[in-house]
């Protein structure tokens, strides 16, 4: 599930107003996030939860929802 | 007289010839192909035949173009094969793993730069230090820049976790080995190729009408434009760039450029629809490059399957590492993708020139990205039809004075290109030239024109192939087999990227 927090962390990051992201949305499908922006787009997910990724975890991703995932664990992980 | 039969010439087809690779656009390639399809639709409900048939078959072609160092390439899939299957079992983290995948990597780029750098690394070692250490007799094994990255591609997915090894050593095999993709490419995937191998063929009608018009295009684009253009004009000129004017040195670096992709995704065209006849569908590796509206876009068109290879497994975990650098970091992870990407096609400062050129390009325009948008902006000028114009004018200009270095011999000899193009122009020549020459300037122009076509039509084209009957499509093909040899006066050209 792709939580509000999340999903406005990315649109701000890619100055997009609105766009409708799920679980198997790809980096790709969104506007604006490309293989460029694409570290811009992590740091910024990053900041936002206070969270650090290996670079490995990040390159595993496949989709949105799995990079959601990610922060998850490492949020259960800081508790 | 019937039965006098030339032994010798006929083993000779049968074992190596050096420099004489089973050519896709070869009757003999033609013949094997089509016993090939027989045995292939004959197996179709016998797996194992069916696949094995493939293999051996495609362990000949190797052999007819690599002779002995086919051994390379199945050594090379033995060690990458177990190395998944421990790298698979091993837990993850642990130390253990990490270094069979570190092992596996300088195996396999051990093996790749033995072959393809000792020999540059040996003249550096001298011009440096004036020692004398003599040249080593190093044959390049055709396709080994191209079998390694589909190699490794396996390896690392794995170690990501990104793909399960697979259990069968017949499957991967045939992924090595394939040999419509073997010797240039494209570099699939294991992840796209594997569950193609393992599923039933099927093979529409309508793939079959694809195949017959992208086996068409290729041996057009290849014979007709490429190789004649490359024989009668390109070779001439960049052959001493300084007996000609500016203008021709100008037509020349155009002409190579279209000779170099016609070469390529012809090359490509025709893998694809041999592929597609036995019901694999490989990747594309071509998108109408010339028609980017940048550098990035050129490299998301021009050879996809080397270029996203390298932006998956080195652009993106360099960038991943730097990240905290932000925009520098991008930049530099840039400039070492595209500098390996140079290094890739050879051991040769024209080669590293040309990667570290398009390196160079893309960092700039990271760089000019913002202040860019906002004089377009400011002159109204974003999203119009002019610039865009101008943006695949700039960006196939750039494009092309990459190709001159990447062509000459040196690159004092693509200097004087340059320096001819610019001091010695002699624009009267310009009408010179297309008199004597109107066949040249006439498949630039179609080769040229037909590039900038739209793509719908290109499309309707090729439905309209597609929708034909088969008797059509192979009288079609007929003719343009027929057309191809009114063209091959002078032998078959190997293709441009063997030598990579």
């Amino acid at each position: 599930m792709i939580t509000e927090k999340f999903k406005r962390t990315i649109l701000d990051e890619l100055n997009l107003d609105d766009f409708d992201i799920e679980d198997d949305t790809t980096a790709d499908q969104v506007p604006g996030w490309d293989s460029l922006n694409h570290i811009n787009v992590i740091l910024a997910v990053e900041k936002a939860f206070n969270v650090h990724f290996k670079g490995i975890e990040v390159l595993r991703c496949k989709n949105i929802g799995a990079l959601q995932n990610l922060v998850n664990t490492k949020l259960e992980q800081k508790q | 007289m019937l039965f006098n039969i030339d032994f010798n010439k006929l083993l000779q087809l049968f074992t190596y010839q050096e420099g004489d690779p089973l050519l896709f656009s070869t009757s003999f390639f033609i013949f094997f192909f089509f016993t090939l399809l027989l045995f292939y639709r004959v197996f179709a409900k016998k797996k194992n035949l069916r696949i094995f048939t493939l293999i051996i078959f495609s362990l000949f072609f190797y052999y007819k173009a690599a002779g002995e160092y086919f051994l390379i390439l199945v050594i090379m899939t033995i060690v990458n094969y177990y190395s998944g299957q421990i790298l698979g079992q091993l837990k993850e983290g642990t130390g253990k793993r990490r270094f069979l995948f570190i092992l596996t990597l300088v195996v396999n780029l051990g093996v790749l730069g033995y072959f393809k750098y000792t020999n540059f690394f040996i003249q550096i070692f001298n011009d440096v230090s004036s020692g004398h250490i003599d040249a080593l007799d190093i044959f390049l094994p055709i396709g080994i820049s191209f079998y390694t990255f589909k190699g490794l591609s396996y390896v690392i997915d794995i170690y990501m976790c990104t793909l399960k090894p697979t259990k069968s050593f017949r499957d991967f095999s045939l992924y090595m080995f394939f040999f419509a993709d073997l010797l240039i490419g494209p570099i699939d995937r294991a992840a796209d190729m594997l569950p193609q191998i393992q599923s039933e063929i099927n093979i529409p009608k309508e793939n079959i009408g694809k195949a017959t018009y992208l086996i068409m295009s290729g041996l057009f684009k290849k014979i007709v434009i490429a190789d004649f253009i490359g024989l009668n004009f390109v070779d001439r000129v960049f052959g001493e760039p300084t007996r000609y004017t500016g203008v021709e040195n100008l037509l020349a670096s155009y002409a190579y450029t279209l000779q170099l992709y016609c070469d390529f995704s012809g090359y490509t065209d025709i893998a694809i629809g041999v592929a597609l006849l036995l019901g694999f569908n490989i990747m594309d590796n071509f998108n109408a490059p010339f028609k980017a509206k940048s550098i990035a876009d050129f490299w998301r068109r021009w050879h996809i399957s080397l270029s996203s290879w390298l932006l998956d497994y080195l652009f993106a975990p360099l960038q991943m590492k730097l990240r905290n650098l932000r925009i520098y970091g991008n930049a530099i992870a840039l400039f070492i993708t595209f500098f390996v990407i140079g290094f890739w096609h050879g051991a040769s400062w024209t080669f590293i020139l040309f990667g570290s050129l398009h390196g160079f390009y893309m960092v700039v325009s990271i760089f000019l990205k913002n202040p860019k948008t906002s004089l377009y902006n400011k002159l109204k000028l974003s999203n119009t039809k002019l610039l865009k114009f101008f943006q695949v004018f700039i960006t196939f200009h750039l494009v092309v004075f990459a190709f001159i270095f990447f062509r000459a011999f040196s690159i004092e000899s693509g200097w004087d290109v340059v320096s001819q193009i610019f001091a010695f122009f002699q624009a009267g020549v310009f009408m010179q030239f297309v008199k004597a020459y109107p066949m040249i300037i006439l498949l630039m122009v179609i080769g040229y024109v037909l590039h900038f076509l739209p793509e719908a039509w290109e499309k309707w084209t090729e439905n309209f192939v597609v929708k034909m009957p088969i008797v059509v499509q192979a009288l079609l093909l007929t003719a343009m087999i027929l057309l191809v040899v009114q063209f091959k006066f002078a032998g078959l050209q190997p293709n441009i990227y063997f030598q990579f």
